[in-house]
């Protein structure tokens, strides 16, 4: 594993902690004052801080120190987490993400915008606490420190020369010489955790020592004898007392990548005068030891594997560094380390399990893989789909119904290759979560920027859906929620003379509806404004002056290309990018978008996408002499029409009776054109379809062939796309055949034609 | 009785004393329980607090089974940590 393997993880690492720090944020938003809450949002930017250490990422270091801090205040109950609070801490939050891609990617970062949000997270951790935790970041020279400082030295009228806290320089001043300089005492009691994590106790002393003058006295009283000695449990505990000033912050600071692996406890003692205790005699730690093998990395941590050299060698960060490192290698690289002794094994195992639970994410025991080799793992298990129905297929051809045992194993091979394309398909499966938080961060800044006050909450975000869905889905998505919050919900001042709260909500939700994930975009704002609308259309050359429009048509004409009803451009959502690129990049998706809208109450959007991209359970049926397959899914069930229970209507539609209901019935070869004349429906067979809308309808096929898996072949990406259908696939005997979309033929049941980009303006 | 004409068992410490190093170190000292041993340490580059802890352990053992337990040679970087880490093998010293 190299370094830049290392690193990635730490990004994906990242990512999760930034999802958490998000998440965790917006509990808090919500009133939740649960400590763990806090206490995760504080790890999350704790270990990217950490991370970042060890990579020299100084901009983030930088900013994560002082959110960090900020943090630490609500933490500790000194900054109480208000609606103000946490509106710093989001954006805060944001800037972190973005430093994190640009450390990844090499963009660019606002750089006034986190500075900005540095003085705010530096006014909060001081302004609301007289005594903070510490300065965040170094103060101008001529600012004394006095007041934010924890005034290291509490003699009185001693005017503390003016001293930087930041770690990451440790100028020294000369001002220095005058102080008084204070004595702390420390109590360390590391835990086995910590040496699990390859960190060790004689670093961090080590450290410790060279903050400043510094006695030791080891506790050694729970050390067991020999035979009840765990080697791998930490006994011994330390009392030290170092002269320093770099204040009970620095000595922290020495223990900042450990802090949750040990008791620590730190206090001022410069006045307590104290002698040491009779029993518990101090050695005094000469002062070379603090240079111990400082230049070579031999006391570099320890039980970590080879290739983590290379980031011991920076020296600043050498410790912390390496610690923090150490647990990202130890995640990736657990199974290289195990000792070869089968008797460590165990301990191992624990080891990782210590690990694991450190990634408070971690329920059971993950991998992480390249998404290339699982794609590249769904199209060969494709393929293997496509050979097995060859196969099944020249067995019957061939006509060896005596050998059972040949049918026997196809059979068997069937079931396997099933079974293999739903475990590779529950591979790619992924939670819808991280792109709807990543919506939520998108409501606060378009809502900050055009002075709305908005809320964004979110349903069902564990629905799981295959990553390319999920990869696709963010930028309609997000064009989609920048529309609502910039043309959707009104101002504030609006909505209050409407009687509405002036806080808008935007309500994302996903569920999974007949074997599709459903996703629903609502705000509580104005709906469309249907007149303005038409007259946008008809002005546009859309629609004729005197088309007669229904509701949801005239909504609908808001996905056509080059639709922009907002007055002004604005910098938001008018960028020339209209609803019709975000309904084409769902389709794209094998998905569709409606709308449905209430004056005054604002507009739902609705999409339906495919839960994979990859396989589809069908129906293949024949209609005119084609091989067709209709999606299982939207099957509701199969009968044989009786003549009696056909009846006409109108010029030329028909019904067909079904327990005493009717059910429009739809000829599938008449609407794609495969033929000319109506067919007699007794001939055929019908398939009653649920479509999208809910209505039901009875699609007329000449047969049915058979159920089949098929993989889907997409048609857009090899051929371009055709109206009323969805894709292609490829059958058992080689030959093509075209996946039906079943809610474009009941759309063009309902009279629309089947020409999907401008069947409104034919409309019309 | 055999035991104290047997000559001391030498123990040769690893150059790096870590986790894995102490389970080992472990192991190896409770093989020779009862008899004396003698610790050498000069090839020590690392040391760890688990080993230490192990040594110390040891140490106290031996002096209940009332058995010598001695440090023959000690590297340079061994006596600096452990020094530093505030434990004193010195007293053991052969």
């Amino acid at each position: 594993m190299d370094m830049n393997e290392i690193k990635e993880i730490f990004f994906q690492e990242c990512e999760e902690q930034l999802a958490e720090l998000e998440s965790g944020l917006l509990k808090l938003n919500d009133g939740d004052r649960d400590p763990e809450t806090v206490n995760a949002v504080f790890r999350a930017v704790h270990s990217i801080k950490g991370g970042a250490g060890a990579f020299g990422l100084d901009d983030l270091v930088a900013f994560a120190h002082v959110f960090e801090t900020t943090l630490d205040c609500v933490r500790s109950n000194k900054l109480e987490p208000g609606p103000e609070v946490l509106k710093v801490m989001l954006k805060s939050a944001d800037v972190l993400a973005d430093l994190t891609n640009a450390a990844r990617d090499g963009g660019s970062v606002d750089q006034a915008r986190s500075k900005q949000l540095i003085r705010e997270l530096e006014a909060l951790a001081n302004g609301e606490i007289p005594v903070a935790a510490e300065t965040p970041v170094a103060k101008p020279a001529a600012q004394p420190a006095a007041a934010a400082a924890p005034a290291p030295v509490n003699e009185e009228g001693f005017q503390p020369v003016g001293f930087s806290f930041d770690d990451f320089e440790t100028a020294v001043d000369e001002g220095e010489v005058l102080m008084v300089i204070p004595t702390y005492e420390v109590i360390f009691k590391p835990k086995s955790e910590l040496f699990a994590k390859g960190n060790d106790a004689t670093l961090l002393l080590r450290d410790l020592s060279k903050l400043g003058e510094m006695s030791i006295y080891c506790n050694t009283d729970e050390l067991p004898p020999l035979e009840e000695l765990n080697p791998e449990r930490a006994y011994l505990s330390w009392k030290i007392q170092v002269k320093t000033d770099k204040g009970e912050e620095g000595i922290r600071t020495v223990f900042e990548f450990a802090e949750w692996d040990c008791d620590l406890d730190v206090t001022d003692v410069t006045n307590a005068g104290a002698p040491a205790d009779e029993d518990m005699p101090m050695q005094p730690i000469p002062f070379d030891l603090a240079l111990l093998d400082d230049n070579d990395d031999h006391d570099r941590p320890i039980g970590v594997v080879e290739e983590e050299e290379h980031i011991a060698s920076d020296q600043q960060a050498a410790v912390a560094a390496a610690a923090t490192a150490a647990k990202v290698v130890e995640m990736a690289g657990q199974a290289a380390r195990q000792p070869a002794e089968q008797r460590a094994a165990p301990a191992a195992a624990a080891a990782a399990n210590n690990a694991a639970n450190a990634q408070s994410a971690a329920g059971t025991p993950t991998i992480r893989v390249d998404l290339d080799r699982v794609d590249r793992l769904i199209n060969l298990v494709g393929e293997l789909v496509i050979n097995q129905a060859m196969l099944s297929q020249s067995v019957v051809e061939n006509d060896t119904n005596g050998t059972s045992s040949i049918n026997m194993g196809l059979e068997e091979l069937q079931q396997l290759t099933r079974e293999i394309q739903d475990s590779v398909m529950a591979i790619r499966a992924q939670p819808v979560k991280p792109v709807f938080q990543r919506m939520s961060r998108i409501v606060r800044e378009v809502a900050d920027m055009v002075g709305k006050s908005i809320r964004l909450v979110t349903e069902g975000e564990n629905t799981e859906v295959d990553k390319t869905v999920i990869d696709k889905l963010a930028e309609p998505l997000t064009h989609m929620i920048r529309n609502a919050v910039d043309h959707g919900i009104e101002t504030p001042e609006k909505r209050v003379a409407n009687g509405k709260n002036p806080e808008g909500t935007v309500k994302l939700t996903a569920k999974h509806r007949s074997g599709r994930i459903v996703i629903e975009l609502a705000d509580d704002g104005a709906g469309i404004n249907r007149e303005r609308v038409r007259q946008k259309a008809i002005d546009n050359d859309l629609i004729a002056a005197d088309a007669n429009l229904s509701d949801e048509e005239i909504d609908n004409l808001i996905f056509m290309p080059g639709f922009s009803t907002a007055d002004k451009i604005s910098d938001i959502s008018g960028r020339g990018v209209g609803m019709d690129v975000v309904k084409r990049s769902i389709q794209a998706l094998g998905g569709r978008i409606s709308i449905s809208s209430r004056p005054g109450n604002g507009s739902t959007f609705t999409m339906s996408l495919p839960l994979t991209l990859a396989v589809l359970d069908g129906m293949v049926v024949t209609v005119a002499g084609q091989t067709l397959v209709v999606p299982l899914t939207a099957i509701v069930e199969t009968l044989q029409p009786e003549p009696s229970a056909i009846h006409s209507f109108g010029s030329n539609q028909r019904l067909i009776s079904i327990r005493n209901s009717f059910c429009p019935l739809v000829d599938v070869g008449r609407i794609l054109n495969f033929r000319y004349q109506q067919a007699n429906p007794v001939d055929g067979v019908a398939l009653l379809v649920e479509s999208e809308g809910g209505g039901q309808r009875a699609l007329m096929v000449d047969a049915i062939q058979g159920q089949r898996q098929v993989v889907i072949k997409s048609l857009e990406a090899n051929y371009t796309h055709v109206p009323g259908i969805a894709a292609a696939t490829i059958l058992g005997d080689g030959r093509v055949a075209l996946i039906l979309d079943v809610d474009a033929i009941v759309a063009a049941s309902r009279g629309q034609p089947l020409r999907s980009d401008s069947s409104l303006a034919a409309a019309g | 009785m055999a035991a104290r004409k047997s000559a001391p068992k030498t123990i040769t410490l690893k150059p790096v004393l870590d986790m894995n190093e102490a389970t080992a170190l472990h192991e190896s000292l409770s093989a020779v329980r009862g008899q004396p041993v003698t610790i050498d340490a000069s090839a020590v580059e690392r040391t760890g607090t688990l080993c230490v802890q192990v040594l110390l352990a040891a140490s106290r053992t031996w002096d209940n089974d009332k058995q010598p337990f001695t440090f023959s040679k000690v590297s340079d970087a061994f006596k600096k940590t452990t020094q530093l880490i505030g434990i004193n093998f010195d007293h053991l010293a052969a």
